[in-house]
């Protein structure tokens, strides 16, 4: 912080430095103790917040945050926002698979929806492979 | 500069929330001048990533206008309010990044710490900075939060512990151990350039 904007910012915020919004006030407390030796973790904290200052322009934050309030929506819809967030996202994940799931095993039981026929061969140890048919008599198997 | 005093919140923000509360759109206005750049700084140095913080901090003003009146000055200050919105909002979008890197529609970047744009700057100070930068986007998440909150939100141990949902001796030793791998980041950094120039 120049010595411009700390005149800019108490003509904004006040001449009590201590009640100005951070990070304005560490920045003037900076500009303030820039020649008084103090402790090396206040001088960290100071070498950290001007490595993270990055440009911000408030009016337009304040502009695009009141279009969003004009708008009626914070975000994305519900739906959308349950989609994104990780536990909507596995929620609609393990849904999808109980469906597949079901979906699966009901194909695969019409398609192995074994006969009465069939499992009467079964039980009885007749070979499908002559149609299931059981004999009537069990003398009467294995005679040509 | 006593401690005491530093910390100190001005009542403003109570009045400001007071009156967004009753859908004073100047009030909000106001607020998002006062603690915007703050809440942008932190949110953009956490994420590494400028456009998701500028996402964030939208978020959390469009949640401090619909959730102002449910602020109550008896339990906290209104900068820890707002920052521990912004702290939850951008630990959701963090998930949210990796969810979708996970799947493949995202790459995570720091757009934020580019070391390529900083590796040009060419005076010590700036290089400092983009070395500090690095160190911050090494530090495990917490660690970054804890460093981030004292150094650009002003807060002390209690506040950062009540903006991280923690206890005060959690909050100082993420503290602690975040300055201290910074502080070793710095002066590794420091040794490897004085064997190169060697």
């Amino acid at each position: 912080m120049t010595r411009d904007e700390f005149e800019r910012n108490r003509r904004r915020f006040g001449d009590i430095v201590e009640a100005w919004p951070a990070p304005f006030r560490q920045q003037a407390l900076a500009l303030m103790a820039a020649e008084r030796k103090d402790d090396p973790d206040a001088a960290l904290d100071r070498l950290v917040l001007e490595a993270a200052l990055t440009d911000s322009d408030d009016q337009e934050l304040a502009s695009k945050v009141l279009a969003r309030i004009e708008a009626g929506s914070a975000g994305p819809s519900l739906l959308a926002r349950l989609l994104w967030s990780p536990a909507g996202f596995a929620a609609c994940a393990a849904a999808a698979l109980v469906a597949v799931m079901l979906a699966g095993y009901q194909v695969a039981r019409l398609q192995d929806d074994p006969s009465d026929t069939e499992l009467l061969a079964l039980a009885s140890g007749s070979s499908l492979a002559d149609g299931g048919v059981v004999a009537d008599d069990p003398a009467e198997e294995g005679s040509l | 500069m006593p401690a005491a005093v530093r910390h100190e919140e001005p009542r403003g923000d109570d009045e400001l929330l007071a009156r967004i509360a009753t859908g004073s759109q100047s009030a909000l206005s106001e607020l998002i001048a006062r603690h915007g750049r703050g809440l942008r700084i932190f949110a953009a140095r956490y994420l590494g990533n400028v456009g998701d913080a500028e996402d964030v901090v939208q978020e959390v003003f469009v949640t401090v206008w619909k959730q102002a009146a449910r602020f109550d000055p008896a339990r906290g200050r209104a900068s820890t309010w707002l920052y521990r919105i912004t702290a939850n909002r951008c630990i959701d979008q963090r998930r949210r990044r990796a969810l979708r890197s996970f799947i493949g529609l995202d790459d995570i970047r720091d757009e934020v710490a580019s070391p390529e744009a900083d590796a040009e700057a060419t005076t010590a100070a700036r290089q400092e900075l983009a070395i500090v930068r690095d160190g911050l986007s090494r530090l495990p998440e917490r660690q970054r939060m804890a460093v981030l909150l004292r150094a650009v939100g002003d807060f002390d141990i209690a506040a950062i512990a009540e903006v991280m949902g923690g206890s005060a001796g959690s909050a100082e030793q993420l503290l602690v151990r975040g300055r201290r791998a910074l502080r070793d980041h710095l002066a590794m950094v420091a040794v490897g350039r004085e064997r190169k120039s060697s």
